[in-house]
């Protein structure tokens, strides 16, 4: 202790937790890039494309190398050379200078969305990820599952048609549900329609939606669309879009004359004194919330109203079938109600 | 049983399944309680006069209402707070009479008229019994006290709503309201609390409730902030303010271990709880009068009695090692003198010394025995004249006495401030350790939620000894 | 603790109260097994307590009993093991309490199991109560704090209760111990095979569903000529429900 003083200590403390710091904070920490980096191998960088090939012919579009070079975010030569060996492989072929899957090449890629979509799946029903970081962590996941391992992940979530987005999982023979409907800016003024997909790409759009609370499944009436904005009116509320963001909810039209009701409200908008009849708990209550909700009564034809109100603010206390049962905001804005 | 055809079950299971959709589960739901409705229609009558609900609400719009709610709560468990730290004072300075100044001696004396080795009598008496003793003595009244009035308000019903006021401070740290009911629990005993823990059915605050629950000042270390402040705090203020200025910062130390818990959840549940599932849900259950008597009897049976035991388990091996490493030499120094020089160092820069580190590694099982076993490690390594030798934990009847000894210790108002906040922020006594391991039945939160603590004791004493050093 | 209330059937002619011992945690070598399930806060705790003499600590608390408690009474020489269940709102989903609930009353095959529900809360209380029978058809509703529901001037028509679910009810308050004699007598009488019950099934189901529980039922019970519950199981594979595949795959239903 001959050499002590305060300050050299403090000194010592703040550089060491600093280091510490640069090297283990979430995401961007060295070590946790490190280790991606060197687990980006080649394996990863062909599924890759395999996935983007398939997503552009899906949605109809070409691609040749220098665009396949712009949305991968791998280095130029790694790429060049795992196309060669793609190629070789009979994965994929060129069309003069457009790249195109074979079909092995497209069964291999519907392997690697089955994987992702099922991870979804799996963090938004059985983990409490929030919604935003879905997407990264199937994106890392598809590459790492095996066939058998695909299939007991499958088997414990009883087989899903459909991943959190609304988007269809492949089954392991290949065959796809459709998804119904079209983007929401091609909708014209008093469409009636459902929410049938949100897209989680890119990252920015989708955060957007997800402040918006915009439910998967939620009835909606479109009342304006113009170049500038997307108005809807759903579950008692009003939304407003721009169109770019809009372009990301796909909504099915419904064809049957289905009157949008306006006393449907979401719980978190019922006042006290108020009475109303649940009507149905929307999809974005996943997995156990979901099923606990259940569990307490909150079913369609359920007869509900404010027991107390929170002093804070929230949780409220509902009264539903003789029992008070305190709810949170966000829990309540997923319940669908009638009001009376 | 034919392996082929239950596998065509199961294959006909996910076809079938594919073909309903994923809503399975809502239609089968809706399906029962719509039978559920059917069957109440025909067989329950319900008359109009609902006196009994009223008196319910009424209760309930009073207690969490904007004005009167949180007065009313605070009333209530700082009440139960008080009447433990106070009402236990009696009894427990009772209990020590009896245990330590009578039945000690008479145990000496016993065992010196029959002979028995000075070793055997040290390890026994001097070691296992009066570490058992001590644990009695402080623990005992208070959790005879805190837990069955506790356990009262929770039979009322009154609990619940508490945890219904408070939730959305906890949820804005990631956490279940019913934490604010296991945290309070756990100023009584940070045990007892770890296992109310099982109220919270969501797993991830659950973990958070569990792991953050030692910030909650448990009845084992309350004495302690309270001597310490008295003798330390007390005295930089003059004498009419001195019991108002150690009061103060007796509640801050509990206000800051709040304050930790709320911060420590909220960065639990942004990193490495992120992934657990999370639910929330809380009914709040009519109010039923408590049955007196029986709440009494089985909260002294099941709550204060099975903690007890349990400290008192973990209580003796460790009066048994305080005794040996005072006893065994190793050259010409006993093992605790050689302990405390070596961490002497380390004890310098954090602001505490080496006696106190080594008391809290040594009263890993229980906090109670910090307080005597320091008071032995100081007069064992200064040579000061006091305790009854090598070995034999003891406390001062007059704070001053006390006070003058750890001066002599080299004690200044740094180490007094920063062994309260030690005090507050280390590892869980073993009996919760042990607790949390039983509820968890997980190694690795085990060992989290016992070192995640000291590091942050470690790092929050070394920077205000620096702070302290730089400034005074 | 408060002086027992007498209850009118302990002096009347068919309960035997000289037959009655209540064992407390000694449960060795018993004749039959009986499980108490329940919501959650509806005193089924309380009815454990009464049925064995035991003081297991019952909070006003949703969700008191996580670990499994055990006890015994003695009635007519025959000993019975009583199993105090996690209280649960439901047996579908897959949340610890309820896993350990569902398994007991499926693979423990409980001689009877007793199923507490709150009478102030029946229609909450039924979800639960039809779920299980659905798993087995040797049950008994105790209809507990008729106290409460009685200041709450609320009646309930046990017979047409007892019809509409066909399993004997029992009304109780299992605090003053009133309905608990009546209660050990239709146990008895369910476990030793007096009373038979032919529990009600959960009807209103949607058509396509209920098509493909009924071919899959008619499949599993192929299978299992003896099994008691198939419909239930049909629901469980319908759900995905892995835990219980596995059993069917490993025979643990034989």
């Amino acid at each position: 202790m001959n050499n002590y003083n305060p300050i050299t200590a403090l000194i010592l403390f703040f550089v060491i937790t600093g280091f510490l710091f640069v090297l283990f904070r979430p995401v961007k920490g060295w070590f946790w890039i490190v280790k991606k980096n060197f687990k980006s191998n080649e394996k990863i960088i062909i599924e890759d494309i395999l996935k983007q090939l398939y997503h552009f012919e899906n949605s109809g579009n070409r691609v040749d190398m220098k665009t396949l070079v712009q949305v991968l975010d791998f280095n130029n030569s790694r790429i060049v050379e795992a196309i060669k060996k793609m190629t070789i492989n009979d994965l994929i072929y060129f069309e003069s200078d457009i790249l195109k899957l074979t079909e092995k090449g497209r069964e291999y890629a519907l392997k690697i969305v089955r994987v992702h979509r099922l991870w979804e799946r799996y963090l938004a029903d059985k983990t409490g990820f929030s919604k935003t970081e879905w997407h990264d962590r199937a994106e890392l996941m598809e590459h790492q599952l095996s066939y058998d391992e695909t299939e007991r992940l499958s088997a414990h979530l009883g087989h899903p048609k459909f991943d959190p987005h609304g988007d269809p999982i492949p089954t392991k023979t290949g065959k796809m549900a459709n998804v119904n409907g079209v983007e929401l800016p091609l909708l014209p003024v008093n469409t009636v329609g459902r929410i049938t997909h949100i897209e989680d790409e890119p990252e920015v759009i989708y955060k957007q939606i997800l402040a918006e609370n915009i439910h998967i499944g939620s009835l909606i009436r479109v009342t304006e669309n113009n170049p500038t904005r997307i108005v809807f009116l759903s579950e008692g509320e009003e939304f407003k879009l721009a169109p770019i963001v809009a372009a990301n909810l796909t909504v099915a039209p419904i064809e049957k004359e289905v009157v949008l009701e306006d006393n449907i409200a979401r719980l978190s908008n019922l006042k006290e004194h108020e009475n109303a009849k649940i009507i149905g708990i929307s999809k974005e209550s996943r997995g156990e919330s979901r099923r606990r909700l259940l569990d307490l009564g909150f079913v369609k034809g359920a007869d509900i109203s404010i027991d107390l109100k929170n002093p804070l603010g929230e949780p409220n206390a509902y009264l539903i079938k003789g029992t008070s049962i305190a709810l949170r905001k966000d829990q309540a804005a997923k319940i669908l109600i009638k009001k009376e | 049983m034919n392996k082929k055809n239950i596998d065509n079950i199961i294959e006909l299971s996910n076809d079938l399944r594919w073909q309903i959709g994923d809503d399975f589960h809502d239609n089968l739901t809706e399906s029962i309680y719509a039978d559920a409705a059917n069957i109440v229609k025909g067989t329950v009558r319900t008359k109009d006069s609902e006196k009994h609900f009223r008196l319910d609400s009424k209760i309930d719009k009073i207690v969490t209402s904007k004005a009167f709610g949180f007065p009313i709560m605070f009333l209530i468990l700082g009440t139960v707070l008080w009447l433990t730290i106070v009402g236990a004072n009696y009894p427990s300075s009772m209990l020590a009479n009896l245990l330590l100044d009578t039945i000690h001696p008479a145990l000496k004396s016993g065992a010196e008229s029959i002979n028995m080795p000075w070793w055997l009598d040290g390890f026994l008496i001097d070691g296992v019994y009066l570490a058992i003793a001590w644990v009695v003595a402080v623990m005992l009244p208070p959790m005879a006290i805190f837990f069955p009035m506790f356990t009262l308000l929770e039979d009322f019903g009154y609990l619940p709503r508490v945890a219904f006021n408070l939730d959305s401070l906890f949820k804005k740290s990631g956490a279940h309201g019913k934490q604010a009911l296991t945290m309070s629990m756990g100023f009584g005993c940070n045990a007892a609390g770890v296992v109310a823990t099982r109220i919270i059915d969501s797993p991830r605050e659950r973990l958070i409730a569990i792991i953050t629950n030692n910030f909650s000042l448990c009845n084992g270390r309350w004495p302690t902030q309270i001597l310490i402040a008295t003798i330390f705090i007390g005295a930089v203020v003059t004498d009419s303010f001195s019991s108002l200025a150690s009061l103060l910062a007796v509640i801050a130390i509990a206000v800051l271990g709040m304050a930790f818990m709320f911060t420590v959840s909220w960065a639990l549940s942004k990193t490495v709880l992120k992934g657990e599932v999370s639910t929330f849900n809380l009914e709040l259950p009519p109010y039923r009068p408590p049955r007196f008597w029986k709440t009494i009897y089985t909260s002294l049976i099941d709550r204060t009695l099975i903690v007890l035991w349990r400290a008192v388990v973990f209580a003796a091996p460790a009066g048994a090692v305080i005794w040996l490493i005072s006893n065994i030499h190793i050259g010409n120094e006993s093992m605790a003198a050689w302990a405390i020089h070596s961490l002497d160092g380390f004890g310098f820069l954090l602001g505490l010394n080496g006696v106190i580190l080594l008391a809290y590694v040594v009263a890993i099982p229980a906090n109670e025995i910090v307080i005597p076993t320091i008071l032995m490690l100081t007069v064992l390594v200064t040579g000061i004249a006091g305790g009854s030798g090598a070995g034999v934990m003891f406390e001062l009847d007059s704070m001053h006495a006390t006070g003058d000894l750890l001066r002599a210790g080299g004690w200044t108002l740094l180490t007094a401030i920063n062994l309260m906040l030690f005090s507050l922020l280390h590892n869980p006594c073993s009996t919760t350790i042990y607790t949390i391991y039983k509820e968890t039945k997980s190694l690795k939160w085990t060992i989290f939620a016992s070192v995640m603590p000291v590091i942050l004791g470690f790092v929050v004493t070394f920077l205000v000894a620096q702070f302290w050093r730089l400034f005074f | 603790m408060e002086t027992k209330i007498k209850s009118a059937c302990e002096t009347c002619a068919y309960f035997n109260a000289e037959g009655l011992k209540k064992l407390g945690i000694n449960t060795e070598n018993f004749d039959f097994v009986v499980a108490l399930a329940g919501n959650p806060n509806t005193g089924k705790s309380t009815v454990f307590n009464a049925l064995t003499g035991l003081r297991q600590h019952t909070g006003n608390w949703p969700g008191k009993t996580v670990t499994r408690a055990e006890g015994g009474f003695e009635y007519n020489t025959q000993k019975y093991k009583l199993v105090d269940l996690p209280g649960t709102y439901s047996l579908l989903s897959t949340s610890e309490d309820e896993e350990a609930a569902r398994d007991f009353i499926l693979f423990g095959k409980p001689n009877v199991t007793v199923i507490v529900a709150d009478a102030n809360r029946l229609e909450r209380n039924l979800n639960l109560v039809l779920q299980i029978l659905e798993i087995t058809d040797k049950a008994v509703l105790c209809l507990n704090l008729m106290d409460e529901a009685k200041r709450n001037n609320i009646t309930i028509d046990e017979r047409s209760l007892a019809r509409d679910l066909g399993i004997p009810v029992v009304p109780t308050s299992a605090r003053y111990n009133k309905g608990i004699p009546e209660l050990i007598q239709t146990i008895s009488e369910i476990a030793n095979g007096t009373i038979v019950c032919k529990p009600h099934r959960i009807k209103n189901v949607p058509e396509n569903i209920e098509k493909a529980v009924k071919t899959l039922t008619a499949k599993i019970e192929k299978e299992f000529p003896s099994i008691p519950n198939s419909r239930w199981i049909a629901f469980r594979l319908l759900e995905g429900d892995a835990h219980i595949i596995n059993a069917l795959k490993s025979g643990e239903f034989v």
